[in-house]
């Protein structure tokens, strides 16, 4: 469980450390992408926690989510709605369903666990 | 096969991980340009105000000084020998025809005598005894700098006959017509030098030669060209300051 948390910080300090930056205009992409892959990650960890995890619908998710904000975001911007709030707030509440869950799954198995330890 | 199928999950979940990583490092870096916040009281601002006044006082004083030095090495060079001898220098290359001169004078055209051209006269070279009548003509009527077909006179100027050529200091006269430019001293003596050249003598012998001069007074000033080859002294020499120069 804890590689994916090091891989986290690992990507973390070398988007610091390499000189990249994106211009204002696709500022909103990335955010977007970003927001995606969160969702993503955070519900690749649910599934993981409630024994549904499918590697191959966790990876296309990833790639697919952040495609589709992206392109959301790129129409939007070309028809003058700001539809990537749209993504922003799908993907919003997606992320705190799924932390949701992650909470009460966690919360379960915590006191699952100390009634086990109780008993003994 | 459980422990394999663990260990690729792991693997993807690193990954991408690692990519989300990155992204959000790099919408860090775009979005939240680190801001210093100024946080400084008044006090602390007053104290930095008054150092920045110090700084430019300090700057000002600099410039001061600078611009009192300039100012003192110009009235130094002013006052120099050295001045004094550049400007000798470039009055004597004025005079000698070393740069190009502007001003008032006027322009005389030499050219072919059109009716004798139609009878079948052939009109041959201007002669150098002409070209040097007219010159002294011009030097007796004030004339201060002449250039014929832009080739300046100096002092030293020879105009000869080379094999049937007429040659000013090398510079040879083929074509007809060509212009004379003559600047005199001021507006006033190109004003009066064109009137003398008006009656000049000197246009009567050139039409005997099947030439024909015309005077033209330009409005404004002209420009006649320096002396481009070097000037060749033979006979002078400095003189020598332990034998001469006692008197």
């Amino acid at each position: 469980m804890w590689l994916p948390v090091l891989g986290l910080i690992i990507g973390v300090i070398l988007g610091l450390f390499t000189d990249i930056k994106v211009s204002e205009e696709y500022a909103n992409y990335l955010s977007i992408a970003v927001l995606a892959g969160l969702d993503t990650l955070f519900g690749g960890i649910r599934a993981q926690l409630q024994n549904i995890y499918d590697e191959k619908v966790f990876v296309s998710g990833f790639f697919f989510n952040i495609v589709l904000a992206a392109s959301l975001a790129f129409l939007g911007v070309h028809l003058g709605v700001d539809l990537y709030l749209a993504a922003v707030f799908a993907f919003g509440v997606r992320l705190f369903q799924n932390i949701a869950v992650i909470r009460r799954i966690l919360l379960t198995k915590w006191t699952v666990n100390k009634e086990k330890t109780e008993k003994n | 096969m459980k422990n394999v199928d663990k260990k690729k999950k792991n693997f993807s979940f690193t990954l991408i991980a690692v990519v989300i990583g990155f992204m959000i490092a790099i919408q860090f870096r775009t979005v939240k340009e680190p801001e210093v916040r100024d946080t400084r009281d008044t006090w602390q601002l007053r104290d930095d105000i008054l150092k920045e006044n110090e700084l430019q006082l300090k700057l000002i004083r600099e410039v001061q000084s600078h611009e009192a030095k300039i100012a003192q090495y110009e009235t130094e060079l002013k006052h120099s020998k050295e001045q004094v001898l550049r400007d000798t220098l470039e009055e004597l290359k004025v005079e000698a025809g070393l740069t190009e001169v502007t001003g008032y004078g006027i322009i005389l055209s030499i050219e072919p005598v059109m009716e004798d051209l139609l009878i079948g006269k052939t009109v041959s070279n201007v002669s150098p005894d002409l070209l040097k009548r007219l010159v002294n003509e011009l030097n007796m009527y004030e004339a201060s700098h002449i250039a014929i077909d832009n080739q300046r006179l100096i002092n030293t100027t020879v105009i000869r006959d080379i094999n049937n050529e007429t040659k000013i200091d090398g510079h040879s006269i083929k074509k007809l017509p060509f212009e004379i430019l003559v600047i005199a001293e001021d507006a006033k003596g190109a004003e009066k030098l064109y009137n003398r050249m008006q009656v000049s003598k000197s246009a009567d012998e050139f039409f005997v030669d099947n030439l024909r001069v015309k005077v033209i007074k330009p409005e404004g000033r002209i420009t006649i060209p320096a002396y481009q080859n070097s000037i060749r002294i033979r006979d002078m020499k400095p003189v020598d300051p332990e034998k001469g120069g006692n008197s």
